[in-house]
């Protein structure tokens, strides 16, 4: 029947009336059909008894009689029955004595009578009826009915009763629907409004009465119920109104609830301001979201919940996390909720931050421990007096000192007694004070004074800081103490009473005694050492260290001593002055000497400091020489340096045990300074020596690392050069040596020509001499200034005359040439050289114009060696200090783009290697002077004179090999002039190359000629070529290096001769001579 | 078991009759079944055929069947009889020789032993309610009221139902309708 309460009450309703009326109908059916079918069944019976026993009592005397003829008549007789099958009569024995059967009917007869009675089967009656006579059986007989008539009017009746059912269902149906409104309507109008009511909690709402009887009684009863709701709705949303505000505004208590898992199930302000949660993010969440993670592994919530459910609450005090991890210290209250029947339901946790009153406490203590330990432990005494100054609370160490102090005092004054009481311990002696003044520890008069004090400090509110006073106690003892003293207020500011620390300062006081005198011995020393620095000679130094020491130390007497280790004897450097007959009477006078004895002075001498502290019994020479002078003590100080003593310090005063250790240790101190002083005085003048040295060898080295630049460059650039001027040095001297019918003026011109190249050639191999250290020793040779001026400026007349006019300028020039000047030793290209650069200069010194000034003379002693100058004067820009002094240095150069900064390093270098001085006079506006300064050549040799060589007489096979053809050209039109052959070859691989065709076409070359640097094959690999294939050939390099091998001795194997370049005429036909000399004439063809 | 108190002797005699009768039945089937059947058939009469009123001296008078003559029946008609009864009176078998000494029964069997006497004996009993039976050929049409004539195997029976009504006798139909019917017929001497 559940489902049956599941249905709205209208379709209840009606399916109760439809259900209850059918099974009332269907009931009724089924007993009438029950009926009729048994109906049926008892009359067919009745019918068939009948009938059986019609024919029964028919057929009893055929039974009896056994006719079998009358038996069949009488069955015959059931045609008129059609419901009869087959019948049959059967004797008492059980034999057939009839039978009948309807025509056409399917029907079997038992052989056998079987029991009385009847039997339905298969829509069929069967009978066994028995048939007596007299009351005794005489025979049975069997009827077979059909009963489907019977069935057939069953079936009709069913149909009409399904009929009827039907019928009477749906007219159920149809008064049903509106029947039931009349009960369903009131109660689905209730039904809404509850659930009306209960959707939107809006307990005014009342349902409509419809009728006086149940349905409106219930709902009365139903409104009546809404108005008590209402009114107790009303009470408890104002209560828990109220509760609710009472407990959000309780902002300081976190109260939230937790279920009986330990989750949190309700959240108030409080909570949120204490923890920091907002509610929709913690409820659910465990409360040990707010334990540390100390208590959470200690399982503190378990343990708290398991409490409060035990005994109804727990309370705990300690850290709690907030959110984001900070900490509070809360005070905890759980406590166990439960239902009225016991069952728990929960717990409500109470807690309440208490960080900042435990950080009070807390703060407290510390402040509490803080003032207890610096009571106890401090060493200083603290006190608190009252306004009569009576101790109110005294430090540890205060109570320690004055009991030492009492029980000292005590034992002193009543020896062998007993201590008293308040002596026996600290606590009781520190009770004991309590109460009293310092008259327990003081004179009458230093009490007096101290309660005089603190009545100031009570009556003026005046503190006393760091007041030292000499204080006298009980016992007579005198003693320094330093003492604070403050007046002691209460909360209110009112004076109570004093309190301050005092300190026990005698030490401090003796040791700033010593202190004092130290320092002033310290100042003393500084002075000295000071007084010393600002000398720098031995003897000064000392004479300041004594007089000082005299008059600021002071002594009677002092002076200082000089050891000399290989006299073993002590020389006096210095001797006060203060007590100069003293000194005298002591014959100890400066530069005087002492012999060294074997005790006090040795010792000395040895790194000791020696006291003599009472000379009056002394028994040494030295000792009694001293006391002799009125002395009683002395002090030998030694001064060593690097433990080795050199001399010794000594100072005297005529009072006995006069000096202290401090004095002692002060003089063997400014000894040792001194001795460094001399010392460092020593090593400064050795230094400055070095230094000096130092940088003079800076200089050069720094010079002539940017000459071997320059001259790395410059070598190359010499090659080069010397090679491009070759054909021209050996057309011009082969024209000057073969042409005699040229004209004066076109000799002239080659002489010129012949000039420029050579000073060409020599200024590209002076190129090369920058970075060299030994420069080759060229032969220097005796030179006329007075004509190198003059040469000079007809090579710059360019410079000075043309050019400066075409710039409209006027550069004035005059010479003042010196009659005769002493000849001088030198190699007249440089010297031109440098001169016309210094002219260059000048020239350049002056872009408005001017006058130039070439000027030799004389320079120097008469009588001493003589000097030559030449002089180039400008009138020009001149130059500043700093320009002067750097002017000489290679590169530097204040022409900008124009200059390259070599010209007068160049002049510089030729200058040095004459051994000669430049000077230069200069200064901003006032024009320069420079001043070349050759030594006069001591030894004048007769000059030499070039003899000229001609051409050889031998005609020779000559192999020419060079990568330049000007050159092979060149030297091929010279040597073809001398009548040689000439094979030419450009390169090395083709020089050897056609070396060897020559042997083969045994054409015997009788000397080759090679360029050393050239691509691929260089001169060095030629010569050697040629050396394995003929040893005997003599091999002329030929190289632009060509110097530069010789004076470095660096001739590469198999080359019997060097030549420079470019060659000169002279020289190759000297070398040809040289080489045919050595070698055997050859087969050339002639 | 009327005769209980006859003591030993009518065990005894039980005993003896019951050796005859096992002896007769082995000997003589045919015949003994014949007369079973007939037997039956004169206990069946009595049950179809009513007496009047003045056929019993009083109205628990037993129904007594005498047996004239010879009795061909033997044990059979006792047995037959035995603990029967009709229309509520105990049957009696009177056996005699003498149609007086069988007056006052209610059916006479007469044996094949009286077929000379049946003319007599009819007209000794006069017209007092007695059935008449006998196995007789045509004692029925000679004023007999039922005798018995085998007919391919079986037995039948003639009625003659107007003796019976001279003598009172009222005959079911049934039992009519069984039988053949015959009339008196005139004895030629």
């Amino acid at each position: 029947m559940k489902w049956l309460n599941n249905l709205p009450l209208k379709r209840k309703l009606t399916l109760i009336i439809l259900i209850a009326c059918s099974g009332a109908l269907f009931l009724a059916c089924g007993v009438l059909a029950g009926y009729q079918m048994f109906d049926f069944r008892r009359t067919l019976v009745r019918d068939t008894t009948v009938l059986a026993d019609v024919v029964g009592e028919n057929s009893r005397a055929a039974l009896a009689f056994d006719d079998e003829d009358s038996a069949e008549e009488i069955l015959l007789a059931l045609k008129a029955e059609p419901d009869v099958l087959a019948a049959a009569l059967f004797r008492p024995d059980g034999t057939q004595l009839a039978k009948y059967f309807r025509p056409g009917a399917q029907s079997e007869i038992p052989a056998k009578p079987g029991e009385d009675g009847r039997r339905f089967a298969d829509g069929r009656l069967q009978v066994f009826r028995p048939v007596q006579l007299n009351n005794k059986r005489v025979g049975m007989l069997f009827m077979d009915l059909d009963m489907h008539g019977m069935y057939d009017q069953l079936r009709l009746f069913a149909f009409l009763s399904v009929g009827v059912l039907l019928g009477s269902f749906l007219v159920a149906l149809g008064l049903a629907a509106p029947l039931q409104r009349s009960v369903s309507r009131p109660i689905l109008a209730l039904a809404e409004t509850a659930r009306q009511i209960a959707e939107h909690r809006d307990y005014t709402a009342r349902a409509a009465v419809e009728d006086r009887h149940e349905i409106g009684a219930l709902t009365r009863a139903f409104n009546n119920m809404l108005t008590q709701i209402q009114e107790q709705n009303t009470a408890l949303m104002e209560s828990e109104e109220r509760f609710r505000l009472m407990v959000n505004s309780v902002g300081d208590y976190a109260i939230f609830g937790m279920d009986k898992e330990g989750r949190v199930s309700t959240w108030n302000a409080g909570a949120e301001q204490t923890l920091g949660y907002k509610a929709s993010e913690i409820i659910g969440n465990y409360g040990s979201t707010f334990h540390t993670e100390e208590d959470i592994a200690a399982g503190k919530l378990a343990t708290g919940l398991a409490t409060a459910t035990t005994t109804g609450f727990f309370r705990d005090e300690g850290w709690r996390v907030r959110k984001g991890g900070s900490r509070i210290w809360a005070t905890i209250t759980l406590t166990s909720v439960r239902s009225e029947d016991g069952k728990l339901r929960g717990f409500v946790n109470v807690m309440r931050d208490i960080t900042a009153r435990r950080q009070a406490e807390v703060a407290v203590a510390y402040e509490r421990d803080l003032l207890t330990t610096l009571l106890d432990n401090l060493p200083d005494s603290i006190y608190f007096k009252d306004r009569a100054s009576r101790y109110v609370r005294l430090s540890k160490s205060k109570v320690q000192k004055g009991l030492a102090f009492c029980v000292n005092r005590h034992q002193t004054e009543n020896p062998g007694v007993a201590l008293p009481e308040h002596l026996t311990s600290l606590e009781n002696f520190g009770r004991h004070l309590l109460g009293k003044s310092d008259d327990e520890f003081f004179a009458p008069e230093d009490a007096r004074t101290v309660r005089e004090e603190e009545e100031t400090i009570v009556s003026t509110g005046n503190p006393i800081l760091g007041k030292v006073e000499r204080t006298t106690l009980l016992d007579g003892k005198n003693a320094w103490t330093m003492s604070t003293k403050m007046p002691w207020r209460d909360k209110e500011g009112h004076i109570i009473g004093t309190f301050g620390t005092s300190q026990d300062v005698t030490a401090i006081k003796e040791t700033e005694h010593r202190l004092q005198s130290q320092l002033e011995r310290l100042g003393l020393l500084d002075k000295i050492t000071r007084a010393i620095g600002e000398r720098q000679d031995l003897n000064s130094i000392f004479q300041v260290v004594i007089r000082r020491l005299e008059d600021q130390l002071p002594i009677d007497f002092g002076c200082i001593c000089l050891y000399d280790t290989a006299d073993n004897e002590l020389t006096v450097a210095v001797v006060g002055t203060r007590n100069e007959s003293l000194a005298q009477s002591i014959r100890i006078i400066e530069r005087g000497k002492i012999e060294v004895d074997e005790n006090g002075l040795a010792r000395c001498l040895r790194g000791h400091l020696v006291y003599e502290p009472d000379l009056a019994g002394a028994s040494l020479a030295f000792a009694q020489r001293l006391a002799g002078g009125g002395l009683r003590s002395v002090v030998f100080a030694p001064m060593q340096v690097e433990s080795q003593v050199f001399g010794i310090l000594i100072a005297g005063r005529r009072a006995a045990h006069s000096f202290s250790s401090g004095e002692c240790e002060f003089l063997k101190q400014l000894s040792e300074h001194v001795a460094l002083a001399a010392h460092q005085t020593r090593i400064l003048t050795a230094l400055q020596q070095a230094y000096d040295d130092l940088r003079q060898t800076q200089q050069a080295v720094m010079q002539q690392e940017r000459l071997r630049a320059l001259g790395q460059m410059a070598s190359g650039i010499a090659h080069d050069i010397n090679n491009a001027i070759s054909p021209v040095a050996l057309y011009v001297e082969s024209m000057l040596d073969s042409e005699p019918n040229l004209s004066a003026r076109a000799r002239d011109y080659l002489g010129t020509i012949q000039h420029a190249i050579d000073d060409v050639a020599q200024t590209v191999a002076r190129m090369r001499e920058f970075y060299r250290q030994r420069e080759p020793q060229l032969a220097l040779t005796p030179v006329k200034l007075n004509h190198i001026c003059r040469q000079v400026l007809e090579l710059t007349r360019a410079r000075w005359n043309d050019m400066a006019q075409q710039r409209g300028i006027v550069v004035k020039v005059e010479t003042d040439l010196a009659q005769d000047p002493p000849t001088i030793l030198g190699i007249e290209s440089e010297i031109r050289e440098a001169l016309v650069n210094i002219v260059f200069n000048a020239v350049d010194a002056m872009p408005e114009g001017g006058t130039l000034t070439l000027k030799t003379g004389i320079a120097g002693d008469v009588s001493k060696a003589r000097h030559v100058s030449v002089e180039v004067i400008d009138t020009g820009s001149g130059m500043d200090e700093d320009t002067r002094r750097r002017c000489l240095e290679p590169f530097f150069t204040t022409k900008g783009e124009r200059g390259t900064g070599l010209g007068l390093a160049m002049v510089y270098g030729i200058v040095r290697r004459h051994n000669a001085d430049i000077e230069i006079e200069s200064a901003p506006g006032k024009g320069t002077t420079m001043r070349l300064v050759f030594p006069e050549a001591v030894v004048s040799s007769s000059p030499q004179t070039v003899t000229p060589v001609g051409p050889l007489a031998t005609r020779l096979r000559i192999l020419i090999v060079d990568d330049d053809p000007l050159l092979i050209k060149s030297l091929r039109d010279i040597l073809e002039m001398d009548g040689h052959i000439v094979i030419a070859a450009n390169g090395g691989q083709e020089g050897i190359e056609a070396f060897r065709n020559s042997l083969q076409r045994r054409e015997v070359i009788s000397v080759v000629i090679t360029d050393l640097g050239m691509p691929y094959v260089d001169g060095r690999q030629v010569a050697a070529a040629i050396k394995a294939n003929s040893p005997s050939t003599p091999v002329i390099l030929l190289t632009g290096w060509g110097s530069r091998l010789i004076a470095e001795n660096d001739i590469p194997p198999h080359v019997d001769r060097v030549l420079n370049k470019p060659p000169k005429l002279r020289q190759l036909r000297e070398a040809l001579a040289e080489c045919v000399s050595q070698t055997p004439p050859t087969q050339g063809p002639t | 078991m009327k005769r209980q108190p006859a003591g030993l002797s009518i065990v005894i005699w039980c005993f003896f009759s019951l050796l005859a009768l096992d002896g007769m039945t082995c000997r003589a089937t045919g015949e003994s079944r014949e007369y079973q059947i007939k037997a039956a058939f004169l206990l069946n009469f009595a049950q179809f055929i009513q007496w009047p009123a003045n056929a019993f001296a009083t109205p628990d008078a037993p129904f007594v069947i005498g047996v004239l003559g010879d009795d061909p029946f033997r044990a059979a008609l006792d047995q037959t009889v035995e603990g029967e009864t009709v229309r509520s009176r105990k049957i009696v078998l009177r056996r005699g020789r003498t149609a007086d000494e069988l007056k006052d029964c209610q059916m006479i069997f007469l044996g094949k032993s009286e077929e000379a006497h049946v003319r007599e004996i009819l007209l000794r009993l006069g017209k007092s309610p007695v059935l008449t039976v006998s196995e007789i050929r045509g004692f029925a049409r000679r004023g007999g009221i039922i005798d018995f004539y085998p007919e391919g195997g079986k037995v039948r029976f003639e009625i003659n139902p107007g003796a019976a009504e001279e003598r009172g006798l009222k005959i079911n139909s049934q039992l009519l309708s069984l039988g053949r019917i015959v009339k008196t017929e005139k004895e030629e001497n």
